[in-house]
């Protein structure tokens, strides 16, 4: 089926996310105004003006009731997403990189790049949805500070609520993955997963996997429960973002030339393609082309049938699964299975009664 | 007798012998000159004629001239030694074959040992020059004493060069430079490369395996791998053991002969006088170095490369206005003198004989032309005069039997330019010529390497971007005869009818864009393809014979080698060794195609420096090769069942560890999803209690859907 063309952003798009039942898609971009699709027909539904800076990220409750976004303009707004409006501004001190509602909702985490003389910060805000939001307090419950690293500025690029809202996880641009405690912000566990920066860091909706995206052309997939490194996914190109599909052992892996080398390069060199790979084995078995620009975002819907693209090229692509896409069956045949073909011993058989 | 007498005599004789005496001490040494103990300046010439009283003083003359070349001899006028003493026996009225020549300093007579060694005196002699302190130890030698044959060293066998040859799978092989690795893989042209050997064993004994190119020899024997602080190592046989070690500090390339017996190695350093090196495989001995640049010759342009001879017995080089020949495998000058060759700029060996092909440019009002000669008679088998002549590539066809030479000329303002081709029939009586003549620019040619046709790529300028490839046959299938009755009655014989040598063009593709052409090994399928950074990558595989094109793609290809069987090939992306760039630093990595032009493997690297097939020698005859033709439907059959054993053998176990790391992964899914579920509580009271597994927060809503599948008229009568 031919994808439906979001063409509603003016700008490259930063991220897009489906909400829990799969029936809207939410994208930003650096034009200011995030927006909200209708997944089944691609219509845009509406806006959230307010913004005066790129939103670099979104996060949509659980029960699609409210929206916050986190942009460069220093600001994180909590919006109703049936009405539009924005409910709360939580003013921070730098560039606002990443968001991530608790489970639950009612409260959330924020990063913030550093700014002038303010370090690069993680912020937990408190946002119970039975308070007047007139109530909301500005300044954080928590907040822990990022200091340099051997006179290197270190920034946060993604952060997530393990299950349970046991721990904050922070995917760093010097390749590494740390673990806060969100109650005292203590640094719980850290290891370095990539030589380079990592772009997105992603759960499965369960939260029982979760994978990598990195400037080093890799992907990984990481075991929450104790951060072991399970599989890699190689590809040529800067990866910019991946998810693991809901319904099958797949990966989509998006990426491509950095946008800013695109220009001098011809439009092959880049590889703006999505990739499938296969969970268990690593290797690509097929890609899906139409971007002209590195893709920045990539979602796929909870139910399985759907995955939106959104790219440097200010397009997102809404793709519906093929039939033989969804009936395709994992590789390598279940050990119950028969074993195919290729039976020699038979063959000879025949052989011999042709003689 | 009177004393006083006597007093007066002795007063006399005292008078006399008055100033005969002195209070001096006496000296009773001579003034001589200063002896010299050694001999050192002095040599010995054997070999010389045996000439009689008569002639001894020309012979003396003649060696006095041709010594004096090399010093100044030392010479006497009191006693008219003029330098040269020449024995001479007076009763047989004949010189002894041999004289003493003394030259003013130990250099000259070290230069003259060296200078004159081999000289041909004349036709019969051939000089043999010793110092003379040599000939005094070989004074010494006990010539009576009987002679002890030394025992030969014990015998040590070497591993069997051959032996990948008998691969049960009948495998080509193929070696990889890549990061800091290099692995030789085997590759059956239809499932996965398999490694053979990644140098492993070097690995863990922490010694060299190879840290910068390596190569194959011609008949695929040895693995050649350069370590430049030392030099060349070869490896062969199973394990790939190290056969031998070639000592060459800075090797940059190497350069095997035809026949496996020498190795050239070269460090591409101007200062050092044995810049080359040749050595002899077997043994690991240095027969002979060479600079880099042959004396004479300007220092700023390449240097002239050695070529090999097709069966190992010379090696030659281009000087100024001369090919040097060197004969294997004492590495000295054939017949002790270069070959001349007025103006030559560039030369080549024919691929099966020993015939050397060289041009020269207009000069002196001699016109410029194409050479052919045969070595070591030096005979001159064919000259071609050619007019207006600006360049000219000469490429000789594999089998031997033709050579084109590209021809580029200009217009008589020498603005313009145009390409006609020369073609040699080698293996016909006279060596024919015939005329191509083609007014476009030929960007590429290339022979069939089995066959006798051609293709090249042409187009009105060099810079077009669409170009024309057109092929050409050197036989012609003679056409139909006229049906006139008696030629009639012959052709009913069906005498099968001998292609005749005649030029003729097969066809022209239009509007290609391709700079390279690459014939198969097995004749008739020949890729196009377009190469380079700018290029489009684009990978064409199309067969002469049935005119089928496959039109495949490798983005900033820069190579395509083909296997020695001529069933795979591979294009590969990779970067120099040195001075890496970033516009090499993408896309590193290789494809494998079938020649049908099937992908069948691909592969990528972060750097990526070197692909290279194993080749293979041509084993079985013609007539072993008709049977095999004759008995294809046999062997396919067996190849192919043990294909298909191979490949189910490989599905199994691939299946097998597939499998297993999948239960692995779900082994872990399963455990994190235990974890959740036992903290499930925690979870519902976060979504204060709504639970997503209660059927009561779902709304069930009951649709029935109709659709027609078929609907059929039928008339009921």
């Amino acid at each position: 089926m031919r994808p439906y063309l979001l063409q509603g952003h003016e700008r490259p798009i930063t991220t897009v996310q489906f909400n829990h039942d799969g029936d809207l898609l939410f994208t930003a971009s650096k034009d200011l105004v995030p927006s909200v699709w209708r997944v089944e027909n691609g219509e845009r539904l509406g806006t959230y003006n307010g913004h005066k800076g790129t939103v670099w990220d979104l996060d949509c409750d659980r029960f699609t009731k409210r929206l916050l976004t986190a942009s460069a303009d220093t600001s994180c707004r909590l919006w109703d997403v049936r009405t539009g409006e924005c409910i709360f501004v939580f003013n921070h001190k730098g560039p606002v990189r990443g968001v991530a509602w608790a489970e639950g909702s009612q409260m959330f985490v924020t990063i913030s790049d550093p700014f002038v003389d303010h370090p690069a910060k993680i912020c937990v805000f408190d946002a119970p949805e039975d308070q007047d939001p007139s109530t909301y307090t500005d300044p954080p419950r928590l907040e822990i500070e990022l200091p340099k690293i051997n006179g290197k500025v270190v920034k946060p690029t993604h952060v997530h609520w393990t299950a349970l809202n046991e721990d904050l996880l922070v995917a760093f641009d010097n390749g590494q993955i740390r673990l806060y405690d969100p109650e005292t912000g203590d640094l719980k566990e850290e290891i370095t997963a990539h030589e380079k920066k990592i772009n997105r860091l992603r759960f499965n909706r369960e939260k029982t996997l979760f994978i990598t995206s990195s400037a080093d052309f890799t992907s990984k997939l990481y075991d929450p429960v104790d951060l072991k490194h399970l599989k890699t996914y190689r590809t040529d190109r800067p990866v910019n973002d991946a998810v693991i599909s809901e319904q099958k052992d797949h990966i989509l892996l998006g990426g491509g030339q950095e946008a800013m080398s695109v220009t001098t390069t011809s439009g092959k060199v880049g590889k703006f393609e999505t990739r499938f790979f296969n969970l268990v084995y690593e290797d690509e078995f097929g890609i899906v082309k139409g971007h002209f620009g590195p893709i920045n975002a990539l979602d796929i819907n909870p139910n399985g049938r759907s995955y939106a693209s959104g790219a440097e090229d200010g397009y997102v692509r809404l793709h519906f699964f093929d039939k033989d896409y969804l009936e395709k069956k994992d590789p390598v045949p279940e050990e119950d299975e028969a074993d195919e073909d290729l039976d020699v011993e038979d063959e000879e058989e025949e052989e011999k009664a042709a003689e | 007798m009177p004393p006083a007498e006597d007093l007066d005599r002795l007063a006399q004789e005292a008078e006399e012998l008055d100033g005969y005496f002195s209070d001096a001490p006496l000296d009773p040494k001579p003034h001589y000159p200063p002896l010299r103990k050694t001999f050192e300046t002095s040599v010995v010439i054997t070999n010389l004629p045996k000439v009689p009283q008569a002639k001894l003083e020309k012979l003396t003359n003649v060696v006095v001239k041709l010594t004096t070349k090399i010093g100044t001899l030392v010479t006497n006028e009191a006693t008219q030694f003029n330098g040269v003493f020449m024995p001479f026996d007076e009763e047989k009225d004949s010189s002894l074959g041999f004289c003493i020549v003394e030259f003013a300093t130990a250099e000259d007579a070290e230069k003259a040992v060296t200078v004159l060694q081999g000289y041909s005196f004349d036709k019969k002699h051939q000089l043999s020059v010793l110092s003379y302190s040599r000939c005094q130890q070989l004074e010494g030698l006990d010539t009576a004493a009987e002679f002890v044959a030394p025992t030969p060293a014990p015998f040590e066998e070497k591993p069997n060069v051959a032996e990948w040859l008998e691969d049960p799978h009948q495998r080509d092989a193929f070696v990889l430079r890549f990061q800091n690795e290099t692995v030789v893989n085997w590759f059956d042209h239809k499932s996965d490369p398999v490694v053979d050997y990644d140098g492993s064993r070097e690995k863990e004994q922490g010694v060299a395996w190879c840290q910068y190119y390596c190569h194959w020899s011609p008949a695929g024997s040895y693995l050649a791998t350069l370590v430049p602080d030392k030099g060349v190592i070869l490896w062969g046989g199973k394990g790939y053991d190290k056969i031998g070690r070639f000592v060459a500090p800075g090797v940059k390339r190497v350069v095997f002969s035809p026949q496996e017996n020498y190795l050239l190695t070269n460090n591409d350093d101007p200062s050092d006088p044995a810049a080359i090196k040749i050595y002899h495989i077997a043994t690991g001995n240095l027969l002979r170095a060479f600079a880099l640049f042959p004396e004479k010759e300007a220092r700023d342009a390449m240097p002239p490369p050695f070529l090999w001879s097709f069966d190992d017995k010379y090696l030659a080089r281009m000087g100024q206005d001369l090919i040097t020949i060197y004969e294997s495998p004492s590495m000295r000058l054939l017949d002790s003198r270069s070959l001349a060759c007025d103006g030559i700029k560039e030369f080549q060996w024919s691929p099966v004989a020993n015939i050397i092909a060289y041009w020269a440019p207009e000069a002196n009002n001699a016109p410029a032309h194409v050479d052919l000669i045969e070595i070591p008679s030096r005979q001159k088998l064919r000259q071609k005069n050619l007019f207006n002549v600006s360049k000219c590539n000469m490429v000789f066809s594999p089998t031997g039997d033709y050579l084109a030479v590209k021809v580029t000329r200009h217009t008589k303002s020498k603005k313009t330019f145009y390409n006609n081709i020369e073609l040699f029939r080698l293996s016909q009586p006279g060596i024919p010529v015939e005329m191509l003549d083609i007014q476009d620019a030929v960007m590429a040619l290339t022979w069939e390497p089995n066959g006798s046709r051609f293709a090249m790529i042409h187009a009105e300028n060099p810079t077009a971007s669409k170009v024309q490839v057109s092929f050409y046959d050197m036989m012609k299938k003679p056409d139909a005869l006229p049906a006139t009755g008696v030629v009639g009655a012959k052709q009913l014989k069906k005498v099968p009818q001998a292609k005749v040598p005649e030029l003729n063009k097969i066809e022209t593709l239009q509007g290609k864009q391709c700079n390279y052409l690459f014939w198969s090994p097995a004749g008739s399928t020949i890729i196009m393809a377009s190469l380079g950074d700018s290029a489009s990558g684009s990978i064409e595989f199309y067969d002469v014979d049935s005119k089928t094109l496959v039109v495949k793609e490798h983005y900033r290809a820069n190579q395509v080698l083909w296997d020695p069987s001529g069933r795979t090939v591979a294009t590969c992306v990779t970067q120099p060794l040195e001075g890496g760039h970033f516009k090499f630093a993408m896309d590193n990595g290789y494809i494998l195609w079938s020649f049908q032009g099937k992908q069948l493997y691909q592969e990528s690297f972060e750097t990526f420096y070197e692909f290279e097939w194993r080749p293979r020698e041509k084993l079985l005859s013609k007539k072993d090769i008709k049977k095999v033709r004759q008995n294809l439907k046999t062997y396919e059959k067996q190849f192919d069942k043990a294909d298909r054993r191979r490949e189910r053998a490989r599905y199994l176990e691939e299946t097998a560890g597939k499998r297993a790391e999948r239960a692995k992964i779900r082994a872990l899914l399963d455990r994190n999803r235990t974890l959740l579920r036992r903290q499930r509580d925690k979870h519902l009271a976060l979504l204060q209690g709504y639970d997503s597994e209660d059927e009561n927060n779902y709304v069930f809503v009951e649709l029935t859907v109709e659709k027609i599948l078929s609907s059929k008229e039928e008339v009921v009568m």
